[in-house]
């Protein structure tokens, strides 16, 4: 109680007072009151909610600066009381600007009622928000509502919520978005980030759109791994397009296989063919190439 | 500290798999990258900021991922502060549904630690590995937490990585990364204090 007792009287001094000052001294007492405060603030996770919850709504009530505030969002948040949900729901609904997309953070942090009412903020907010409402669910881990925001999203907000999914690793989600919605740029490079290599080999195999194909072939070198080096390395191989064969090479200089590379230049008898591949393997910085640059040289290779 | 390099190892290897790993070049293009910021810096010419992207965690987990291993052991094992190993997944017989003690405190130790190396940070070119090592720290426990019935707690870890990542972005001007980093350090010390206070009132009611 005594420390209860502290944070009581903290809090009301800080919020009550007014310092006599000059002019000159306003901004560096601003910035050691704003000090004070959060540690105020920050004690007040040690209160009972009972006690924490009428103090903070306080100072978010107050005339305080956004860092306070946004400090005081924190706290509600490892509050697990329904009011401290209302209260988070009211700034990410009626706020604007930081406290608003601080309010939708902590919602998500908090995991209570309030994740339900993130769709309809979703809908209604501006860019920031949305992409708030996105960075909530992955908090949160619902993959679920981010899929279901993608299935009907167009132009960047389609964009911007596969991203998500694939940060997620929500690599069914993102299948089901490519059978429904096409494939597409965006979740070519959702099957990279995810590090979903069947989607690629997939992609890459599927020749109707050449643009499409190489974004698959060089984000296998994304996903990198055994498996998805051996494919770079075969795609080069039997591909008679010149396109697919120089994305198979960028696939495995991403990948960083000069294992790959190497037996590629080694197999190679055309010059012009292991000059670009010796380019490649100096861009990966591979122990090798000093060796094939010396036989080169010498003229074994 | 020979068992703590072995459990450490066994830590890492347990959760190798969900790291991707992230090719060589990605790493020098990552030191270009801190070569620009150092340029930027030192023109003061600052780039308009944008919100957290979903892609600048990507190319985090990218790059960190390759020093994952590193930091994990590195990290962990150079820090002469630390006396037990970082506990991970802690299997608790007598209460399955209970966040382990072990897991907690280790919790507390990586929050600490963090808070710390965050009040370091000095803007150099090693501020932004620094973060990214942060990172890969924080999704290891983000991980653990959901394997030791701590939802909440892997809540808060995955809220801090998107600022996490900011503060480590080329094109976060200097005020910017100075807010970020007093909002992390408020965060994690609001979580330092309620989970020793949970751990008190644990021990005080036991």
């Amino acid at each position: 109680m005594k420390t209860l007792a502290k944070v009581v009287l903290l809090i009301s001094t800080l919020l009550y007072t007014t310092p006599g000052l000059t002019q000159s001294d306003v901004a560096d007492v601003r910035d050691v009151n704003d000090e004070l405060k959060l540690a105020a603030v920050e004690a007040l996770i040690t209160a009972p909610a009972d006690k924490a919850l009428p103090l903070v709504s306080k100072v978010l009530a107050g005339n305080h600066s956004t860092e306070v505030k946004e400090a005081a969002l924190f706290i509600l948040s490892q509050i697990d009381e329904p009011e401290a949900q209302t209260t988070l729901l009211r700034f990410a609904t009626e706020e604007s600007g930081e406290l608003q997309l601080e309010a939708i953070r902590m919602i998500a942090i908090g995991g209570g009622s309030g994740m339900s009412n993130l769709k309809s903020i979703y809908e209604s907010g501006d860019s920031d928000a949305r992409e708030a409402v996105l960075e909530a669910y992955m908090i949160a881990g619902d993959k679920a509502a981010v899929f279901e925001i993608a299935e009907i999203a167009e132009g960047d907000d389609f964009e911007e919520a596969v991203e998500m999914l694939a940060v997620m690793g929500a690599r069914e989600e993102l299948r089901q978005l490519r059978n429904t919605r096409g494939t597409s740029e965006a979740l070519i490079e959702a099957c990279a980030i995810s590090g979903d290599f069947e989607c690629l080999r997939e992609l890459a195999a599927d020749d109707s759109n050449i643009e499409l194909q190489i974004e698959a072939i060089e984000g296998m070198g994304i996903v990198g791994g055994d498996e998805a080096n051996a494919a770079l390395v075969e795609i080069y191989k039997s591909s008679s397009s010149e396109d697919t064969r120089e994305a198979a090479l960028d696939g495995l200089m991403i990948s960083g296989d000069d294992a790959g590379l190497l037996e590629l230049y080694r197999s190679s008898n055309d010059s012009s063919e292991k000059k670009e591949l010796l380019e490649y393997l100096v861009m990966t910085g591979s122990d090798e190439v000093w060796a094939i640059i010396d036989s080169a040289l010498d003229g074994d290779e | 500290m020979n068992e703590q390099n072995d459990k450490l190892n066994e830590l890492v290897a347990a959760h190798k798999a969900e790291i991707h790993e992230a090719p060589a070049h990605l790493k020098q293009q990552w030191h270009a990258a801190i070569d620009q910021a150092a340029a930027l810096e030192r023109g003061r010419a600052p780039i308009p900021r944008e919100r957290w992207h979903p892609s600048s965690f990507f190319w985090g987990m990218a790059v960190s991922a390759a020093i994952a291993v590193g930091v994990a052991l590195g990290v962990f094992v150079s820090d002469d502060t630390i006396d037990t190993p970082v506990p991970y997944v802690v299997e608790n017989f007598t209460q399955p549904d209970a966040t382990p003690v072990a897991f907690t405190r280790g919790l507390q130790h990586h929050f600490r630690s963090s808070a710390k190396q965050l009040a370091d940070l000095d803007g150099s070119e090693d501020a932004a590995m620094l973060v990214l090592r942060l990172v890969e720290q924080n999704r290891l426990f983000e991980t653990a937490a959901d394997q030791n019935n701590a939802p909440q707690l892997a809540r808060v870890l995955r809220a801090f990585e998107p600022i996490l990542l900011r503060l480590a972005a080329t094109d976060t001007a200097p005020e910017d990364a100075e807010a970020l980093k007093a909002q992390l350090s408020f965060e994690l010390n609001v979580m330092l204090t309620k989970l020793a206070k949970e751990s008190s009132d644990e021990t005080h009611s036991t």
